[in-house]
């Protein structure tokens, strides 16, 4: 193929990129950005709104109430539902109780709520997708149940024990 | 610089508007309009905070600031490429050619350009959080076909290559048309994706997906 430079677009072609684009959250490209130590480090910024995101779908996914995932993992409704609105950070505790409840590792849970750094390159992987893919909508969708059994795949895979 | 002409779309009317697509963009001109766009970014930073917009969904590149980084920029060896409509830059481009060879099994170890930088103006930003539209679009779509362009002009027939940020992928994939190499653990886990030839030629002549 020996093709030329294109000539400058046509309307056509602008209109129909342009409604393409309405559709894509962004167009950023980031290698330079990431040379220049300018992407955002770790994910401690997001945690309590990637914590809630999870806890909310997981419990859903279960078909349970605040109440019931409460009394459960023998936590406060009221440090719950502060969880789930992502206005606050877990303790230690919380995680612990709902780690078990939830079948998934402590250690990881920890991570994912900003207690604990992230060094597992996968779970900063799979906790950046599953931000990108859940919505706190009032129903669970097919594309997040999907997001939330992706990440709780890599949450209990390689458990740590704890 | 030199500069030719281009369109992209006012959103306002959706009117196709003239604009000039600018050659010669230097990495150190990037801290030059960051001063410009970075008040803007300040200002969506605000509204989102305001409107108790999750941080997951704020745009990625929000808080890049280029004019931080203007001693770093000068020692970059790349070559740039710029849209100006209305008086201001509607969005940059960065590309490095030779540097990088193709990773796709069609055209393994053939020479590409690489896409170091793309980003439109944060005014162009359409966030429906918080109710803003963007004042131009297609400005992306500009920007990405003149990558080809310069790769034919290298003799790279189309080839490039970038990482896109998250929020980004969809666009390289679907609309684009490029295909996904996979995660780069050296670039923090960021997707990278090339473009064939034909895929060049089919966004070059027709677009991404109606």
């Amino acid at each position: 193929m020996n093709r030329k430079t294109a000539a400058p677009p046509t309307e056509r072609w602008i209109r129909r990129m342009a409604d393409a684009e309405d559709g894509c959250a962004s167009i950023a490209v980031g290698g330079l950005a990431y040379d220049l130590g300018m992407l955002t480090p770790g994910n401690h910024e997001n945690a309590p709104w990637v914590f809630a995101r999870l806890l909310t779908l997981a419990r859903r996914r279960r078909e349970m109430t605040i109440d019931a995932l409460a009394k459960e993992a023998d936590v406060d409704v009221a440090e719950l539902l502060a969880l789930e609105n992502g206005d606050v950070t877990p303790t230690p505790r919380t995680v612990y109780q709902l780690a078990q409840v939830l079948g998934v590792s402590t250690s990881k849970l920890l991570a994912v709520a900003g207690l604990a750094d992230v060094e597992d390159e996968s779970l900063k992987e799979a906790t950046l997708r599953f931000a990108a893919r859940s919505e706190p909508t009032t129903k669970l969708s097919k594309p997040e149940r999907d997001a939330l059994e992706e990440f709780v795949k890599v949450l209990v895979e390689k458990s740590d024990g704890g | 610089m030199s500069s030719s002409p281009v369109v992209v779309i006012r959103r306002a009317d959706n009117a196709v508007v003239q604009a000039e697509l600018i050659d010669g963009v230097q990495p150190r001109d990037l801290g030059l309009i960051e001063r410009v766009w970075t008040p803007v970014r300040a200002q969506i930073l605000a509204k989102l905070r305001a409107a108790s917009v999750a941080p997951v969904d704020w745009p990625q590149s929000l808080r890049w600031d280029w004019s931080r980084k203007e001693g770093e920029l000068k020692l970059l060896e790349a070559g740039g490429f710029g849209v100006i409509c209305d008086g201001d830059w509607q969005g940059v481009m960065l590309t490095k050619s030779a540097s990088h060879v193709a990773l796709l099994a069609s055209q393994r170890s053939k020479p590409l350009v690489y896409v170091d930088y793309v980003e439109t103006a944060p005014w162009n930003w359409p966030i429906a959080a918080i109710g803003e539209q963007g004042r131009y679009r297609g400005v992306g779509s500009v920007l990405i076909r003149e990558a080809m362009n310069e790769s034919i002009r290298q003799g790279f027939k189309g080839r490039i290559g970038l990482h896109a940020l998250p929020q980004a992928e969809r666009f390289y994939d679907s609309v684009c048309g490029l295909t996904e190499i996979g995660r780069d653990p050296n670039k923090q886990n960021l997707l990278y994706f090339e473009c064939s030839p034909e895929a060049a030629e089919k966004f070059l002549d027709e677009g991404g997906e109606s």
